[in-house]
Protein backbone atom coordinates (compact mmCIF):
# COMPACT_ATOMS: atom_id res chain seq x y z
CA UNK A 1 0.00 0.00 0.00
CA UNK A 2 1.01 3.61 -0.46
CA UNK A 3 2.68 5.03 2.62
CA UNK A 4 2.69 8.78 3.44
CA UNK A 5 6.27 8.89 2.13
CA UNK A 6 5.18 7.40 -1.22
CA UNK A 7 2.46 10.03 -1.44
CA UNK A 8 4.93 12.87 -0.88
CA UNK A 9 7.17 11.46 -3.62
CA UNK A 10 4.12 11.13 -5.84
CA UNK A 11 3.33 14.81 -5.28
CA UNK A 12 6.87 15.85 -6.17
CA UNK A 13 6.77 13.69 -9.29
CA UNK A 14 3.28 14.58 -10.51
CA UNK A 15 3.44 18.31 -9.81
CA UNK A 16 5.34 18.91 -13.05
CA UNK A 17 2.68 17.37 -15.25
CA UNK A 18 -0.13 19.95 -15.07
CA UNK A 19 1.95 22.99 -16.11
CA UNK A 20 4.19 21.24 -18.63
CA UNK A 21 1.41 19.03 -20.01
CA UNK A 22 -0.97 21.94 -20.52
CA UNK A 23 1.73 23.98 -22.29
CA UNK A 24 2.31 21.05 -24.68
CA UNK A 25 -1.48 20.67 -25.15
CA UNK A 26 -2.05 24.36 -25.86
CA UNK A 27 0.95 24.38 -28.23
CA UNK A 28 -0.57 21.47 -30.14
CA UNK A 29 -3.94 23.20 -30.20
CA UNK A 30 -2.51 26.45 -31.59
CA UNK A 31 -0.51 24.50 -34.19
CA UNK A 32 -3.75 22.72 -35.16
CA UNK A 33 -5.50 26.09 -35.62
CA UNK A 34 -2.60 27.28 -37.79
CA UNK A 35 -2.60 24.10 -39.90
CA UNK A 36 -6.42 23.93 -39.83
CA UNK A 37 -6.16 20.31 -38.75
CA UNK A 38 -9.19 18.92 -36.90
CA UNK A 39 -7.29 15.72 -36.08
CA UNK A 40 -4.50 17.61 -34.37
CA UNK A 41 -7.10 19.64 -32.47
CA UNK A 42 -8.64 16.43 -31.21
CA UNK A 43 -5.17 15.27 -30.20
CA UNK A 44 -4.69 18.45 -28.16
CA UNK A 45 -8.07 17.92 -26.47
CA UNK A 46 -7.05 14.37 -25.56
CA UNK A 47 -3.91 15.83 -23.91
CA UNK A 48 -6.06 18.30 -21.92
CA UNK A 49 -8.33 15.47 -20.77
CA UNK A 50 -5.40 13.26 -19.72
CA UNK A 51 -3.73 16.09 -17.80
CA UNK A 52 -7.04 16.87 -16.07
CA UNK A 53 -7.09 13.26 -14.83
CA UNK A 54 -3.47 13.39 -13.62
CA UNK A 55 -4.12 16.70 -11.85
CA UNK A 56 -6.51 14.99 -9.40
CA UNK A 57 -3.85 12.84 -7.64
CA UNK A 58 -1.41 15.75 -7.98
CA UNK A 59 -3.66 17.99 -5.91
CA UNK A 60 -4.66 15.29 -3.44
CA UNK A 61 -1.13 14.06 -2.66
CA UNK A 62 -0.30 17.65 -1.72
CA UNK A 63 -2.05 17.05 1.61
CA UNK A 64 0.48 14.34 2.46
CA UNK A 65 3.33 16.66 1.51
CA UNK A 66 1.80 19.31 3.77
CA UNK A 67 1.51 16.88 6.66
CA UNK A 68 5.12 15.73 6.22
CA UNK A 69 6.26 19.34 6.71
CA UNK A 70 4.24 19.90 9.89
CA UNK A 71 6.47 21.16 12.68
CA UNK A 72 9.45 21.78 10.37
CA UNK A 73 10.73 25.16 11.59
CA UNK A 74 12.31 26.38 8.36
CA UNK A 75 9.02 26.00 6.52
CA UNK A 76 6.23 28.56 6.68
CA UNK A 77 2.73 27.08 7.08
CA UNK A 78 1.33 30.31 5.60
CA UNK A 79 3.23 29.70 2.38
CA UNK A 80 1.91 26.10 2.28
CA UNK A 81 -1.67 27.28 2.78
CA UNK A 82 -1.17 29.94 0.10
CA UNK A 83 0.14 27.23 -2.26
CA UNK A 84 -2.85 25.03 -1.46
CA UNK A 85 -5.41 27.75 -2.16
CA UNK A 86 -3.82 28.76 -5.45
CA UNK A 87 -3.50 25.08 -6.44
CA UNK A 88 -7.23 24.59 -5.81
CA UNK A 89 -8.13 27.55 -8.02
CA UNK A 90 -5.85 26.12 -10.73
CA UNK A 91 -7.44 22.69 -10.28
CA UNK A 92 -10.95 24.11 -10.75
CA UNK A 93 -9.89 25.63 -14.08
CA UNK A 94 -7.97 22.48 -15.01
CA UNK A 95 -10.98 20.22 -14.48
CA UNK A 96 -13.28 22.63 -16.33
CA UNK A 97 -10.81 22.51 -19.24
CA UNK A 98 -10.86 18.69 -19.04
CA UNK A 99 -14.66 18.57 -19.25
CA UNK A 100 -14.74 21.04 -22.17
CA UNK A 101 -12.04 18.93 -23.87
CA UNK A 102 -14.12 15.76 -23.47
CA UNK A 103 -17.20 17.58 -24.74
CA UNK A 104 -15.21 18.84 -27.76
CA UNK A 105 -14.04 15.30 -28.56
CA UNK A 106 -17.59 14.00 -28.23
CA UNK A 107 -19.18 16.86 -30.20
CA UNK A 108 -16.72 16.90 -33.09
CA UNK A 109 -17.17 13.19 -33.84
CA UNK A 110 -20.26 13.68 -35.98
CA UNK A 111 -19.34 17.10 -37.34
CA UNK A 112 -16.74 18.41 -39.77
CA UNK A 113 -15.46 20.99 -37.31
CA UNK A 114 -15.40 21.62 -33.59
CA UNK A 115 -17.10 24.98 -33.99
CA UNK A 116 -15.91 28.37 -32.79
CA UNK A 117 -17.40 28.16 -29.27
CA UNK A 118 -15.63 25.00 -28.15
CA UNK A 119 -12.43 26.15 -29.85
CA UNK A 120 -12.48 29.52 -28.09
CA UNK A 121 -13.39 27.91 -24.75
CA UNK A 122 -10.56 25.37 -25.04
CA UNK A 123 -7.93 28.05 -25.88
CA UNK A 124 -9.06 30.47 -23.17
CA UNK A 125 -9.51 27.90 -20.42
CA UNK A 126 -6.23 26.14 -21.11
CA UNK A 127 -4.34 29.45 -21.24
CA UNK A 128 -5.84 30.58 -17.92
CA UNK A 129 -5.12 27.15 -16.43
CA UNK A 130 -1.45 27.36 -17.45
CA UNK A 131 -1.15 30.75 -15.76
CA UNK A 132 -2.81 29.56 -12.56
CA UNK A 133 -0.87 26.27 -12.48
CA UNK A 134 2.42 28.07 -13.03
CA UNK A 135 1.62 30.53 -10.27
CA UNK A 136 0.61 27.71 -7.88
CA UNK A 137 3.76 25.78 -8.77
CA UNK A 138 5.85 28.89 -8.22
CA UNK A 139 4.52 29.32 -4.68
CA UNK A 140 5.01 25.58 -4.16
CA UNK A 141 8.69 25.83 -5.05
CA UNK A 142 9.15 28.59 -2.47
CA UNK A 143 8.02 26.24 0.33
CA UNK A 144 11.33 24.39 0.34
CA UNK A 145 13.64 26.62 -1.70
CA UNK A 146 13.75 30.08 -0.14
CA UNK A 147 17.25 30.49 -1.69
CA UNK A 148 15.70 31.07 -5.13
CA UNK A 149 13.88 34.21 -3.99
CA UNK A 150 15.30 37.48 -5.31
CA UNK A 151 15.31 38.89 -1.81
CA UNK A 152 15.22 36.03 0.73
CA UNK A 153 14.98 38.51 3.64
CA UNK A 154 11.54 39.84 2.68
CA UNK A 155 8.78 37.46 3.76
CA UNK A 156 6.87 35.86 0.89
CA UNK A 157 3.46 37.40 0.35
CA UNK A 158 0.76 34.89 1.31
CA UNK A 159 -2.28 36.78 0.12
CA UNK A 160 -3.50 37.34 -3.40
CA UNK A 161 -6.54 37.30 -5.62
CA UNK A 162 -5.27 34.09 -7.19
CA UNK A 163 -5.60 32.35 -3.82
CA UNK A 164 -8.89 33.50 -2.29
CA UNK A 165 -9.56 32.76 1.39
CA UNK A 166 -12.77 30.83 0.68
CA UNK A 167 -10.75 28.18 -1.12
CA UNK A 168 -8.91 27.31 2.10
CA UNK A 169 -9.50 23.77 3.37
CA UNK A 170 -10.23 25.10 6.87
CA UNK A 171 -12.92 27.37 5.47
CA UNK A 172 -14.64 24.44 3.72
CA UNK A 173 -14.24 22.18 6.79
CA UNK A 174 -15.76 24.83 9.07
CA UNK A 175 -18.65 25.32 6.69
CA UNK A 176 -19.35 21.59 6.69
CA UNK A 177 -19.30 21.45 10.50
CA UNK A 178 -21.50 24.52 10.98
CA UNK A 179 -24.04 23.43 8.34
CA UNK A 180 -24.84 19.74 8.92
CA UNK A 181 -27.23 19.69 5.95
CA UNK A 182 -24.33 20.52 3.63
CA UNK A 183 -22.69 17.09 4.01
CA UNK A 184 -26.06 15.30 3.74
CA UNK A 185 -26.95 17.18 0.56
CA UNK A 186 -23.55 16.50 -0.98
CA UNK A 187 -23.90 12.78 -0.20
CA UNK A 188 -27.38 12.70 -1.73
CA UNK A 189 -26.15 14.38 -4.93
CA UNK A 190 -23.18 11.99 -4.95
CA UNK A 191 -25.60 9.02 -4.95
CA UNK A 192 -27.76 10.55 -7.71
CA UNK A 193 -24.65 11.13 -9.84
CA UNK A 194 -23.63 7.53 -9.17
CA UNK A 195 -26.94 6.24 -10.58
CA UNK A 196 -26.78 8.43 -13.67
CA UNK A 197 -23.15 7.54 -14.42
CA UNK A 198 -23.59 3.84 -13.65
CA UNK A 199 -26.78 3.62 -15.72
CA UNK A 200 -25.01 5.00 -18.81
CA UNK A 201 -21.93 2.84 -18.17
CA UNK A 202 -23.98 -0.36 -17.89
CA UNK A 203 -26.28 0.28 -20.84
CA UNK A 204 -23.65 1.58 -23.33
CA UNK A 205 -21.13 -1.14 -22.45
CA UNK A 206 -23.73 -3.92 -22.59
CA UNK A 207 -24.44 -2.80 -26.17
CA UNK A 208 -20.72 -3.08 -26.94
CA UNK A 209 -20.77 -6.54 -25.39
CA UNK A 210 -23.54 -7.61 -27.76
CA UNK A 211 -26.84 -6.85 -26.00
CA UNK A 212 -29.50 -4.77 -27.81
CA UNK A 213 -27.91 -5.63 -31.14
CA UNK A 214 -30.71 -4.08 -33.18
CA UNK A 215 -29.70 -0.62 -31.91
CA UNK A 216 -26.91 1.31 -33.68
CA UNK A 217 -24.10 2.63 -31.45
CA UNK A 218 -24.97 6.14 -32.62
CA UNK A 219 -27.90 6.27 -30.17
CA UNK A 220 -25.70 5.33 -27.23
CA UNK A 221 -23.26 8.06 -28.24
CA UNK A 222 -26.03 10.56 -27.40
CA UNK A 223 -26.29 9.11 -23.91
CA UNK A 224 -22.61 9.67 -23.09
CA UNK A 225 -22.89 13.35 -22.00
CA UNK A 226 -25.48 12.27 -19.40
CA UNK A 227 -22.98 9.85 -17.93
CA UNK A 228 -20.39 12.60 -17.94
CA UNK A 229 -22.77 14.98 -16.13
CA UNK A 230 -23.13 12.28 -13.50
CA UNK A 231 -19.34 12.10 -13.27
CA UNK A 232 -19.06 15.90 -13.01
CA UNK A 233 -21.63 15.97 -10.18
CA UNK A 234 -19.67 13.29 -8.37
CA UNK A 235 -16.28 14.91 -8.93
CA UNK A 236 -17.50 18.22 -7.52
CA UNK A 237 -19.23 16.66 -4.50
CA UNK A 238 -16.39 14.17 -4.04
CA UNK A 239 -13.75 16.91 -4.09
CA UNK A 240 -15.77 18.87 -1.50
CA UNK A 241 -15.68 15.80 0.80
CA UNK A 242 -11.97 15.42 0.15
CA UNK A 243 -11.03 19.07 0.69
CA UNK A 244 -13.14 19.31 3.84
CA UNK A 245 -11.82 16.08 5.40
CA UNK A 246 -8.62 15.36 3.47
CA UNK A 247 -7.01 13.24 6.20
CA UNK A 248 -9.88 10.78 6.21
CA UNK A 249 -8.98 9.97 2.64
CA UNK A 250 -5.42 10.71 1.67
CA UNK A 251 -3.83 7.86 3.63
CA UNK A 252 -6.83 5.53 3.30
CA UNK A 253 -6.04 2.41 1.17
CA UNK A 254 -9.69 2.14 0.03
CA UNK A 255 -9.42 5.69 -1.30
CA UNK A 256 -6.19 4.91 -3.19
CA UNK A 257 -7.89 1.96 -4.89
CA UNK A 258 -10.97 4.04 -5.65
CA UNK A 259 -8.83 6.74 -7.31
CA UNK A 260 -6.88 4.07 -9.23
CA UNK A 261 -10.15 2.63 -10.60
CA UNK A 262 -11.34 6.14 -11.57
CA UNK A 263 -8.10 6.99 -13.38
CA UNK A 264 -8.01 3.71 -15.33
CA UNK A 265 -11.73 4.01 -16.15
CA UNK A 266 -11.06 7.63 -17.24
CA UNK A 267 -8.31 6.50 -19.62
CA UNK A 268 -10.73 3.87 -20.93
CA UNK A 269 -13.39 6.55 -21.52
CA UNK A 270 -10.84 8.65 -23.43
CA UNK A 271 -10.00 5.67 -25.67
CA UNK A 272 -13.64 4.84 -26.33
CA UNK A 273 -14.56 8.50 -27.00
CA UNK A 274 -11.60 8.89 -29.34
CA UNK A 275 -12.00 5.77 -31.44
CA UNK A 276 -14.31 6.41 -34.33
CA UNK A 277 -14.85 2.76 -35.27
CA UNK A 278 -16.60 2.10 -31.94
CA UNK A 279 -19.40 4.53 -32.76
CA UNK A 280 -19.77 3.46 -36.38
CA UNK A 281 -21.05 0.04 -35.34
CA UNK A 282 -24.39 -0.27 -37.13
CA UNK A 283 -27.58 -1.97 -36.01
CA UNK A 284 -27.01 -5.73 -35.95
CA UNK A 285 -23.19 -5.49 -35.91
CA UNK A 286 -20.89 -6.34 -32.99
CA UNK A 287 -17.74 -4.73 -31.61
CA UNK A 288 -14.16 -6.00 -31.96
CA UNK A 289 -12.65 -8.21 -29.28
CA UNK A 290 -10.49 -5.32 -27.93
CA UNK A 291 -13.52 -3.05 -27.58
CA UNK A 292 -15.41 -5.85 -25.81
CA UNK A 293 -12.57 -6.25 -23.32
CA UNK A 294 -12.61 -2.49 -22.70
CA UNK A 295 -16.38 -2.49 -22.32
CA UNK A 296 -16.26 -5.32 -19.76
CA UNK A 297 -13.41 -3.58 -17.91
CA UNK A 298 -15.47 -0.37 -17.76
CA UNK A 299 -18.29 -2.15 -15.94
CA UNK A 300 -15.87 -3.88 -13.55
CA UNK A 301 -13.93 -0.66 -12.88
CA UNK A 302 -17.03 1.39 -12.01
CA UNK A 303 -18.28 -1.39 -9.71
CA UNK A 304 -14.78 -1.17 -8.17
CA UNK A 305 -15.24 2.59 -7.70
CA UNK A 306 -18.53 1.92 -5.87
CA UNK A 307 -16.96 -0.88 -3.82
CA UNK A 308 -13.97 1.10 -2.60
CA UNK A 309 -16.11 4.20 -2.09
CA UNK A 310 -18.48 2.24 0.13
CA UNK A 311 -15.51 0.64 1.94
CA UNK A 312 -13.89 3.99 2.86
CA UNK A 313 -15.03 3.66 6.51
CA UNK A 314 -14.49 -0.11 6.70
CA UNK A 315 -11.11 -0.75 5.05
CA UNK A 316 -9.86 2.71 5.90
CA UNK A 317 -10.63 5.31 8.51
CA UNK A 318 -13.29 7.55 6.93
CA UNK A 319 -16.65 8.07 8.58
CA UNK B 1 -42.75 -3.21 19.07
CA UNK B 2 -42.11 -6.80 19.94
CA UNK B 3 -42.03 -8.00 16.31
CA UNK B 4 -39.30 -5.52 15.40
CA UNK B 5 -37.26 -6.55 18.41
CA UNK B 6 -37.75 -10.21 17.44
CA UNK B 7 -36.53 -9.48 13.87
CA UNK B 8 -33.53 -7.65 15.19
CA UNK B 9 -32.68 -10.50 17.56
CA UNK B 10 -32.79 -13.17 14.85
CA UNK B 11 -29.40 -14.88 14.56
CA UNK B 12 -28.96 -13.69 10.94
CA UNK B 13 -29.63 -10.02 11.84
CA UNK B 14 -27.24 -10.09 14.75
CA UNK B 15 -24.60 -11.93 12.67
CA UNK B 16 -24.68 -9.25 9.93
CA UNK B 17 -24.83 -6.35 12.37
CA UNK B 18 -21.87 -7.58 14.40
CA UNK B 19 -19.73 -8.92 11.56
CA UNK B 20 -16.60 -6.94 10.74
CA UNK B 21 -16.04 -9.13 7.70
CA UNK B 22 -15.77 -7.37 4.34
CA UNK B 23 -17.49 -10.44 2.87
CA UNK B 24 -21.09 -10.99 3.94
CA UNK B 25 -20.83 -8.54 6.82
CA UNK B 26 -22.68 -5.22 7.17
CA UNK B 27 -20.22 -3.39 4.86
CA UNK B 28 -20.71 -5.99 2.14
CA UNK B 29 -24.49 -5.56 2.13
CA UNK B 30 -24.13 -1.77 2.01
CA UNK B 31 -21.98 -2.21 -1.10
CA UNK B 32 -24.47 -4.62 -2.70
CA UNK B 33 -27.25 -2.14 -1.94
CA UNK B 34 -25.28 0.65 -3.69
CA UNK B 35 -24.70 -1.43 -6.84
CA UNK B 36 -28.36 -2.48 -6.86
CA UNK B 37 -29.32 1.19 -6.55
CA UNK B 38 -27.06 2.03 -9.52
CA UNK B 39 -28.72 -0.68 -11.63
CA UNK B 40 -32.31 0.06 -10.64
CA UNK B 41 -32.32 3.87 -10.64
CA UNK B 42 -29.63 4.01 -13.37
CA UNK B 43 -31.64 1.92 -15.82
CA UNK B 44 -34.77 3.81 -14.73
CA UNK B 45 -33.01 7.07 -15.69
CA UNK B 46 -31.92 5.71 -19.10
CA UNK B 47 -35.40 4.44 -20.00
CA UNK B 48 -36.96 7.78 -18.99
CA UNK B 49 -34.32 9.81 -20.88
CA UNK B 50 -34.87 7.77 -24.05
CA UNK B 51 -38.63 8.27 -23.80
CA UNK B 52 -37.99 12.00 -23.39
CA UNK B 53 -36.01 12.06 -26.64
CA UNK B 54 -32.35 11.43 -25.71
CA UNK B 55 -30.66 8.93 -28.06
CA UNK B 56 -33.51 8.76 -30.58
CA UNK B 57 -31.46 6.39 -32.73
CA UNK B 58 -31.95 3.65 -30.14
CA UNK B 59 -35.10 1.78 -31.26
CA UNK B 60 -37.69 1.68 -28.48
CA UNK B 61 -37.81 -2.11 -28.87
CA UNK B 62 -34.15 -2.25 -27.74
CA UNK B 63 -35.22 -0.94 -24.34
CA UNK B 64 -37.12 -4.17 -23.69
CA UNK B 65 -34.04 -6.14 -22.64
CA UNK B 66 -33.26 -3.48 -20.04
CA UNK B 67 -36.36 -4.25 -17.96
CA UNK B 68 -35.22 -7.71 -16.80
CA UNK B 69 -31.92 -6.13 -15.73
CA UNK B 70 -33.88 -3.43 -13.91
CA UNK B 71 -35.74 -6.16 -12.01
CA UNK B 72 -32.46 -7.90 -11.16
CA UNK B 73 -31.33 -4.64 -9.56
CA UNK B 74 -34.66 -4.31 -7.79
CA UNK B 75 -34.56 -7.82 -6.27
CA UNK B 76 -30.91 -7.43 -5.27
CA UNK B 77 -31.96 -4.34 -3.33
CA UNK B 78 -35.08 -5.92 -1.93
CA UNK B 79 -32.87 -8.64 -0.38
CA UNK B 80 -29.95 -6.38 0.66
CA UNK B 81 -32.34 -3.66 1.89
CA UNK B 82 -34.31 -6.16 3.98
CA UNK B 83 -31.11 -7.53 5.51
CA UNK B 84 -29.87 -4.02 6.32
CA UNK B 85 -33.26 -3.22 7.88
CA UNK B 86 -33.13 -6.39 10.01
CA UNK B 87 -29.82 -5.38 11.60
CA UNK B 88 -31.52 -2.37 13.24
CA UNK B 89 -35.25 -2.93 12.79
CA UNK B 90 -36.30 -1.04 15.93
CA UNK B 91 -34.19 2.00 15.00
CA UNK B 92 -35.03 2.20 11.29
CA UNK B 93 -38.78 1.60 11.74
CA UNK B 94 -38.91 4.72 13.91
CA UNK B 95 -37.88 7.23 11.20
CA UNK B 96 -40.46 8.65 8.77
CA UNK B 97 -37.87 8.73 5.97
CA UNK B 98 -38.23 4.95 5.65
CA UNK B 99 -41.96 5.22 4.90
CA UNK B 100 -41.39 8.15 2.50
CA UNK B 101 -38.90 5.98 0.63
CA UNK B 102 -41.25 3.00 0.43
CA UNK B 103 -44.13 5.15 -0.85
CA UNK B 104 -41.91 6.79 -3.52
CA UNK B 105 -40.56 3.36 -4.46
CA UNK B 106 -44.03 1.88 -5.00
CA UNK B 107 -45.04 4.91 -7.11
CA UNK B 108 -41.78 4.65 -9.13
CA UNK B 109 -42.52 0.97 -9.81
CA UNK B 110 -46.06 1.82 -10.96
CA UNK B 111 -44.61 4.46 -13.32
CA UNK B 112 -41.98 2.00 -14.60
CA UNK B 113 -44.61 -0.65 -15.38
CA UNK B 114 -46.62 1.92 -17.29
CA UNK B 115 -43.51 2.80 -19.34
CA UNK B 116 -42.84 -0.89 -19.88
CA UNK B 117 -46.34 -1.53 -21.21
CA UNK B 118 -45.81 1.31 -23.70
CA UNK B 119 -42.38 0.02 -24.79
CA UNK B 120 -43.75 -3.51 -25.20
CA UNK B 121 -46.75 -2.40 -27.24
CA UNK B 122 -44.96 -0.06 -29.63
CA UNK B 123 -43.11 -1.23 -32.70
CA UNK B 124 -40.55 0.83 -34.56
CA UNK B 125 -40.23 4.49 -33.72
CA UNK B 126 -43.74 5.71 -33.20
CA UNK B 127 -44.29 9.13 -31.68
CA UNK B 128 -44.10 9.08 -27.91
CA UNK B 129 -47.47 10.33 -26.60
CA UNK B 130 -47.42 13.25 -24.13
CA UNK B 131 -48.97 11.10 -21.40
CA UNK B 132 -45.99 8.72 -21.58
CA UNK B 133 -43.59 11.67 -21.53
CA UNK B 134 -45.29 13.00 -18.42
CA UNK B 135 -45.02 9.58 -16.80
CA UNK B 136 -41.30 9.52 -17.68
CA UNK B 137 -40.75 12.91 -15.99
CA UNK B 138 -42.67 11.75 -12.90
CA UNK B 139 -40.67 8.54 -12.89
CA UNK B 140 -37.33 10.46 -12.97
CA UNK B 141 -38.46 12.64 -10.07
CA UNK B 142 -39.64 9.60 -8.10
CA UNK B 143 -36.28 7.82 -8.49
CA UNK B 144 -34.51 10.96 -7.27
CA UNK B 145 -36.91 11.00 -4.29
CA UNK B 146 -36.20 7.31 -3.54
CA UNK B 147 -32.43 7.98 -3.56
CA UNK B 148 -32.81 11.09 -1.37
CA UNK B 149 -35.09 9.52 1.24
CA UNK B 150 -32.94 6.37 1.29
CA UNK B 151 -29.82 8.43 1.93
CA UNK B 152 -31.60 10.38 4.67
CA UNK B 153 -32.65 7.20 6.53
CA UNK B 154 -29.02 6.66 7.57
CA UNK B 155 -28.70 10.18 9.00
CA UNK B 156 -32.11 10.10 10.68
CA UNK B 157 -31.40 6.78 12.42
CA UNK B 158 -28.05 8.17 13.62
CA UNK B 159 -29.68 11.34 14.98
CA UNK B 160 -32.57 9.53 16.73
CA UNK B 161 -30.13 7.00 18.13
CA UNK B 162 -28.10 9.80 19.71
CA UNK B 163 -31.22 11.24 21.40
CA UNK B 164 -32.51 7.89 22.73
Amino acid sequence: MLTPSHLVHLHLLLNHFPTVGMIVGLGLFLLALLKKSEDLKRGALAVFFAIALISLPTYMSGYSAQRSLRGVRTVSQDVINFHQRSALLALIFMETTGIVAWYGLWYSRTRASMGPRITAAAVLLSAVTIGLMASAANVGSEIRHPEILTDPKTPISTEGILAPRWLASEFITKYQYSHPWAWKSLETIHFMGLCLLFGVVVVANLRLLGWMRNAPLEGFHRLLPWGVWGFVANSVTGMLFFIGQAFQYIENPAFHLKMLCILVAGADVLYLTWHEEVWQIKAGATASALVKVLAASQIVLWIGVIYFGRMLPYIGNAF
Amino acid sequence: MAVLQWIQDLPISAAIAESDSLWWGYAWWLFVHAVGMGLTAGIGFIVCLRLLGVGRQIPLSSLRVLFPLFWVGFYVNLVSGTLLFMTDATGIARVWELYAKLVCLVLALVAMSRLRRFVDSTDGDAMIPPSIQKTAVACLVLWLAVITSGRLIAYAVEARGAVA
